[in-house]
């Protein structure tokens, strides 16, 4: 049975081509949806993941960074540089605004940094230095390979203007790209003196983070302290949920439309096989086993879709940031899994209409003319 | 011709469902991409058009009005509406704010309002009348299940929530409270260290004498009050819907290219099997003397009476899902019926769908006309 199915499916090789290209493409569009939301988490939390404090103060009742609002007093950095365990206290400000370069405009988290806070800057430069001059700025590489902007080229921010000195590696993402400019500039932008937004505190080697940051928030007042990884996840499971709903409603209306070209295509090699499943069945063959011959023609094909939605993700898919650079795909093994048991199911439910047909196939049919 | 391709269509009415749905689901799949798309843009200009202002008054240098900060100061309020045809400049402030209850967390765009630039579209519940009280977008309320007369904590501060609008842009739930709210937030809670990091003032809704010409005042304005900018609300609802195409314009052209790139393989899948049926009618055909270019041409009518049927099949589809999508996430708006863009998708779709229908052409041309007379 199984080498009749392989036989009639292999006779066909164009539906059969044409069926798993399909099926592919709407794994690979759940695949690139899921994949585009997910590389835009992941960057949102680029600047976090990078600068790595022990331990991030904020002020109460701020738990992140992407969207949110933070103001600590200057005092405050300086209390908790003196607490045990506290090897280094960087302060930063921080505000979410649009940059214009020309015609060129984008959305992008602002760090202001103060003169000798270079381990909250850029984490890798290819191109040009790090501010060290006001109304200096460092914007990303991928920015500047869209726009044409480049080294000494100027961009504003609110009303000032900064000139770009340095580009940054790992900083883009379409949602929130990473820009360092001085911090005494972003202050007069900010209107704000005496403040910082976030505290990127270092602990001391063999003090545990976790205690630092309880200690933090009962000793300072008025402020909240948090770990590297409460912090950075906070941030990603926040900028993963805004996407969730749309990726789990895609998922299924993709499924359902891979459901149908397998059905689509089951259905088409049973009907032209119709006089050779009669005879089958006129031999005496049950109709189980030319069902499970159905659904095992069926997952053949899901599988050949499966199997090229797998490749592209895998092979094309990383390739794709080198033609259109400002997008950040993330392909993860849990999706590529969950895509699998997707496909599982579409097999089943393709096999379901032609499975339908042959039970109700007459065996009479075998001797029609 | 139409008639032998009509005909064709109707052989297998089982056949011919099944191709329909699978051709719609194309359809309805790309709809809602463009539709997705087209409801942010959507979203991000009514949010602004919504506040109902003749000009928009914002810091100097602030061109949009979304995920940025604009800090006016507050003395300039009284400047602008010292400027000849200004009626009222209403004040309004955007704090970005994090919800979270349960360790969940959402992003939520509060605007503070007095007298104009409040809640549009209320679907439950009543406006704001005291500084308690706050007015939270749908998705928000079906996010954590809030109904009015819920508690909504920001921060520490406790307001009432009275009603629920349907307010979002950028994925991201708006709420209202009125200026008492604001103060009592920043003070009574732990928000602020110093109210002066705080923007206080972001916009100003300008109320123009409606004898006033618009671009007049603007630069009045501008010239009189150096500390800020003015900006129509359509050019404001512009800027930002342009910010919103740099994000969503790459990552939703590709997945559209891609939903297109699949209707143009399932019409080809469809019309090759069809092709592979019907192969000996074709040779009986070509035997009769049919042409290629005849046969060809039966094939394109078919494959586009298959599309005429299935465009609205696909658009219902969409219909449907979308109202799904809003009902089950209220924060994202699916805008199918654009006139210019549900034009533009269909005809862009039907293009390729024919570009689909044209690859298996090739065996028709292969195809012996002896062929008719074999096996019968």
């Amino acid at each position: 049975m199984f080498k009749w199915t392989w036989k009639s499916l292999s006779s066909q090789r164009g539906t059969l081509a044409g069926s798993a290209l399909g099926i592919a493409f709407t794994f690979i569009l759940v695949i690139f949806f899921d994949a585009v939301w997910r590389g835009e988490s992941v960057q949102i939390v680029s600047y976090p993941d990078h600068v790595k404090p022990d331990v991030w103060v904020m002020q109460s009742g701020v738990g992140n960074m992407h969207m949110a609002m933070s103001f600590v007093w200057d005092w405050k950095a300086d209390q908790i540089a003196k607490m045990p365990g506290v090897k280094r206290v960087t302060p930063i400000l921080y505000m979410t605004s649009v940059v214009s370069a020309g015609k060129h405009r984008m959305f992008a988290f602002i760090v202001g940094l103060l003169p000798d806070a270079k381990r909250a800057g850029p984490w890798k430069l290819t191109a040009g230095r790090h501010i060290g001059n006001p109304q200096e700025a460092v914007i990303p590489d991928v920015f500047s390979k869209i726009t044409g902007i480049g080294i000494g080229d100027q961009l504003r921010i609110v009303d000032k203007s900064f000139t770009v000195v340095g580009l940054s590696s790992g900083t883009y993402s379409s949602a929130n790209s990473v820009l360092f400019v001085p911090f005494a500039d972003l202050e007069e932008i900010l209107s704000s003196s005496g403040t910082y937004s976030y505290l990127l505190v270092d602990a001391k080697e063999g003090t545990d983070p976790n205690d630092l940051a309880k200690r933090i928030r009962d000793q300072v007042e008025k402020v909240n302290a948090l770990t590297q990884k409460e912090f950075v996840s906070n941030d990603l499971s926040m900028a993963k949920q805004m996407g969730v709903g749309i990726i789990v409603i895609m998922t299924a209306i993709c499924s359902a439309l891979a459901a149908l070209i397998v059905g689509f295509t089951s259905y088409s090699l049973v009907i032209r096989r119709r006089r050779e499943i009669a005879i089958i069945k006129a031999l005496g063959i049950g109709n189980d086993k030319i069902l499970i011959s159905v659904i095992v023609q069926s997952g053949i094909l899901t599988f050949i879709g499966f199997i090229m939605a797998m490749l592209f993700a895998l092979f094309v898919m990383p390739a794709v940031p080198l033609l259109l650079p400002q997008l950040t795909l993330a392909v993860s093994t849990p999706a590529l899994f969950q895509i699998g048991l997707i496909a599982l199911v579409v097999a089943v439910l393709g096999a379901l209409i032609p499975a339908w047909f042959v039970s109700r196939l007459d065996p009479a049919t075998a001797f029609h003319i | 011709m139409f008639l032998l391709a009509w005909r064709q269509v109707l052989l297998d009415p089982l056949r011919t469902v099944l191709t329909a749905v699978a051709l719609g689901s194309v359809i309805a799949v790309i709809l809602i991409l463009v539709g997705f798309e087209q409801g942010q843009y959507y979203q991000l200009k009514q949010i602004v058009l919504n506040r109902k202002a003749d000009l928009i008054v914002t810091q100097a240098g602030v061109s949009n009005f979304i995920a940025v900060r604009s800090s006016i100061p507050q003395l300039a309020r009284a400047e602008v509406e010292a400027v000849k045809g200004v009626i009222n400049a209403h004040p309004v402030t955007a704090i970005p704010v994090i919800y979270n209850r349960n360790n969940v967390r959402t992003p939520v765009y509060v605007l503070v309002y007095d007298t104009w630039g409040g809640p549009s579209s209320i679907i439950q519940g009543r406006e704001i009348t005291s500084g308690k009280e706050i007015v939270i977008d749908a998705s928000l309320a079906k996010k954590y299940g809030i109904n009015p007369g819920d508690s909504f904590y920001v921060t520490d501060f406790e307001f009432k929530v009275v009603g629920i609008t349907q307010e979002a842009a950028f994925m991201m739930p708006f709420a209202f409270i009125n200026y008492d709210g604001m103060l009592d937030l920043f003070i009574e809670s732990e928000i602020a260290p110093d109210l002066s990091t705080f923007p206080l003032l972001s916009y100003m809704l300008v109320e123009l004498d409606p004898a006033a010409d618009r671009q007049s005042v603007a630069r009045q304005i501008e010239l009189h009050v150096p500390s800020v900018d003015v900006i129509t609300p359509g050019q404001l609802a512009q800027n930002d819907v342009n910010m919103g195409k740099v994000f969503f314009k790459p990552i939703m052209g590709l997945l559209v290219s891609i939903g297109y790139i699949i209707g143009m393989l399932v019409v080809g899948l469809i019309m090759y099997a069809d092709i592979r049926a019907r192969i000996k009618s074709f040779a009986v055909l070509k035997a009769l003397g049919f042409s290629f270019g005849r046969l060809f041409l039966v094939v394109l009518i078919q494959s586009s009476l298959l599309l005429v049927i299935t465009i609205p099949i696909g658009t219902l589809l969409a219909l449907g899902v979308s109202v799904f999508i809003e009902t089950m996430s209220p924060a994202y708006f699916i805008r199918l019926f654009d006139p210019v863009i549900f034009l533009q998708t269909l005809m862009t779709f039907f293009v390729f769908a024919v570009i689909g229908a044209l690859i298996p052409v090739r065996t028709i041309q292969r195809t012996d006309p002896m062929l008719a007379f074999q096996d019968i």
